[in-house]
């Protein structure tokens, strides 16, 4: 029992790293431009079709990364010039534009690929696995995924804390009048986050076709796992982001493991209720000053 | 304006003086009542079966939608769980005709209890479900346990200032939790194909229970948005801040509002279980909730009218044209979340309310409120220390 639940520690890492992934974009168009992003998963998904595009034309999951990083980008950027940069001071709306944007992105993706479900294999080096402990292997691609995640957030500290444009993100973030008034164009700021989160959004789907059947309906699900992991850990901190990944993807681990799958999430979603109940905004999340 | 004593001294009155709407105008009596008889006498002048049910179908989604209505367009609070209520409701209901349906029609192998239990592998009725062989009991839990669960969300998130994005994302994991439930314990609520195949009361009579439950929530709804507790709603819902300042409670008044749209909805789906027949997992997911929220902001958000337009426009234009466009439609419900968001904020009967008052009085709504904050930050930046800042505006 003990080792098996050792065995369930080690492969929540892998759950951990899907979180982070996913939720690295999230955070960072939720955090620092305020805006709801609904259409995160669909974000993903597109990412997810990219790689499989890619697969298709002879090319690997590494090929795809910087692929869906660019072609996802791009379309964040189209949305945001389209939709969302008339609404960025009425949050909860751009959850339902955003929304709507979901809705036509999986329709219309349906529409180019068809319904079926395509299937998007691992690159030939990261097939197999190791042994660590107990019978089963564990995958080479899961290793792969933790390893993502830590070089994703180590690219998006660097970016935020280490060049010029993340100090002017921070300071927008901060004080957005302010920022304004000392010459940062903050439009542009919020247009350029918009379109690195939605990036990394398809970063993520790029990493997580292999793993999953790629469908049209197969975002939905990150992007609200990717909010819970935002809502536990704090909005708009990046250490929120690993925190609130590890806590809920071990605990649903774990939890499905000894329960099942649905006792596991409301488990944890119960879980998420109590801490956000004593610390309102997140574990890593700072009170802002009105 | 004659005979008020500052239209005699020659000095305009500077301020509209703030006029509380008539609680239900004549012309609204008329045309409320004709549209009820309109809608109740359809069996005896339509034959028509589909459009009989649709009509049934769309009362109940035009009550969920008024409760989506109250919360969010009256008080601010975006909940994507609404569903939860309305899915609770309904399946208590269905579980209870599905039981009695039971009893007088054994299953396939002569079980006296629904059949999809059996397939599951019960072999009787389990203990924990006995009660709600009595169908004023499972309607009473229809209406109770939704209603308690909206308090004890209430309790747990609005008492610690937990609204906003905060609360759309948890009642959104929250419904997207209980579809999950839904779906794995098959045995109890029928799983991925929900509950079928029961007695439903899909006749002319109970249409009229249900028009009758749509007028008795849509006064109380206007009663209530009409009172004074509606007015501190609406505060709270423009500015939170300021009217936890005044000294209202937001937190209980957020509570209540939750709870009595939960009730509302669980009505909903009480009344659309026994109508319809069929229950399943996706009336209590989150896209469910969501086509509520798009409802109530296309038909306008903050009117009582503007759910019931906007359900039964959005959804009879489904009914009717997704068949023709096929997927092209969800393009249009997509199409119309970014319309209504960017172009048309306060919906259908907002837009011509805003056309009417601008015809009468040269200004929106928006406009008015926004107005009437500028002045109030400015009398603040013209305050000097040793007086009190001038108060002669009356406060709405």
């Amino acid at each position: 029992m003990l080792q098996s639940i050792i065995t369930q520690f080690l492969s929540g890492f892998s759950v951990v790293a899907i979180l982070v992934i996913a939720a690295l974009g999230l955070a960072i168009i939720f955090g620092v431009a305020g805006v709801i992003n609904m259409a995160h998963g669909e974000l993903i998904m597109v990412g997810a079709y990219t790689a499989a595009v890619v697969g298709k034309l002879g090319g690997n999951t590494f090929l795809a990364i910087p692929v869906a990083f660019i072609v996802v980008g791009l379309l964040g950027l189209i949305i945001e010039r389209g939709v969302i940069q008339w609404i960025y001071d009425r949050p909860l709306e751009t959850l339902l534009a955003t929304w709507g944007v979901g809705i036509i992105l999986q329709v219309v993706i349906k529409l180019i690929f068809g319904p079926e479900l395509y299937y998007v294999g691992a690159p030939k080096i990261l097939e197999g696995g190791f042994r660590v402990i107990g019978r089963l292997p564990f995958p080479w691609y899961r290793l792969f995924l933790i390893v993502m995640a830590l070089l994703l957030l180590l690219l998006v500290f660097y970016v935020i804390f280490k060049t010029d444009f993340g100090l002017k993100v921070r300071a927008v973030r901060r004080n957005r009048a302010i920022s304004g008034c000392l010459g940062i164009d903050t439009a542009r700021i919020d247009m350029t986050i918009f379109a690195f989160g939605s990036g990394l959004a398809g970063i993520a789907g790029a990493v997580l076709a292999p793993i999953k059947s790629v469908s049209t309906a197969m975002g939905f699900p990150y992007a609200v796992d990717s909010y819970m992991v935002l809502v536990l850990g704090g909005v708009g901190s990046l250490w929120g982001v690993l925190t609130g990944g590890a806590l809920i993807g071990e605990a649903e681990t774990i939890l499905s493991f000894i329960f099942n799958n649905v006792i596991g999430r409301l488990l944890v979603f119960l879980f998420i209720v109590i801490i956000i109940r004593i610390v309102p905004r997140g574990i890593f999340g700072y009170s802002e000053r009105r | 304006m004659k005979d008020a004593p500052a239209a005699k001294q020659g000095v305009q009155p500077r301020h509209r003086v703030y006029r509380a709407p008539t609680f239900m105008p004549l012309w609204a009596l008329i045309g409320g009542a004709a549209v009820i008889a309109l809608i109740g006498t359809y069996p005896y002048y339509g034959s028509n079966a589909y459009v009989l049910s649709l009509l049934g179908k769309f009362l109940c989604f035009a009550i969920f939608a008024l409760s989506i209505d109250l919360i969010w367009g009256f008080t601010g609070i975006l909940s994507l769980g609404q569903a939860v209520y309305f899915g609770i409701g309904a399946y208590f209901v269905a579980l209870s005709l599905k039981i009695n349906y039971a009893m007088t029609h054994p299953t396939r192998y002569g079980g006296n209890f629904p059949d999809f239990m059996e397939w599951n592998g019960l072999t009787e009725l389990p203990g924990f479900m006995t009660p709600l062989i009595s169908t004023p009991f499972a309607v009473l839990c229809a209406l109770v346990v939704p209603t308690l669960l909206a308090l004890l969300f209430g309790v747990i998130t609005f008492k610690r200032h937990i609204y906003g994005v905060y609360c759309a994302v948890i009642t959104l994991a929250e419904s997207l939790i209980l579809q999950d439930f839904i779906i794995e314990y098959q045995a109890y609520t029928g799983g991925f194909n929900g509950i079928t195949d029961y007695s439903n009361y899909a006749t002319p009579a109970f249409l009229w229970v249900i028009l009758a439950v749509v007028v008795v929530f849509f006064v109380a709804a206007r009663a209530l948005t009409h009172s004074r507790v509606g007015t501190v709603l609406k505060s709270i819902r423009d500015n939170d801040v300021r009217a936890e300042f005044m000294g209202y409670n937001v937190a209980n008044y957020r509570i209540f509002v939750f709870c009595a749209s939960a009730f509302m909805a669980a009505a909903a789906g009480a009344l659309y279980a026994a109508w319809v027949g069929i229950v399943s997992f996706l009336d209590a997911g989150p896209v469910f909730s969501i086509e509520g929220v798009i409802w109530t902001a296309v038909g306008g958000r903050g009117t009582i009218i503007g759910p019931f337009i906007g359900a039964f426009l959005v959804k009879g234009a489904e009914f009717f044209l997704s068949g023709v466009l096929a997927s092209w439609w969800q393009i249009i419900v997509g199409g119309l979340f970014i319309f209504v968001v960017l172009v048309m904020r306060d919906g259908i009967v907002g837009s011509i309310g805003n056309w009417l008052r601008k015809r009468r009085k040269g200004a929106t709504l928006h406009q008015i409120i926004e107005e009437s904050d500028q002045k109030a930050h400015d009398r603040q930046l013209d305050w000097q220390p040793g007086g009190p800042p001038p108060m002669d505006e009356p406060v709405r």
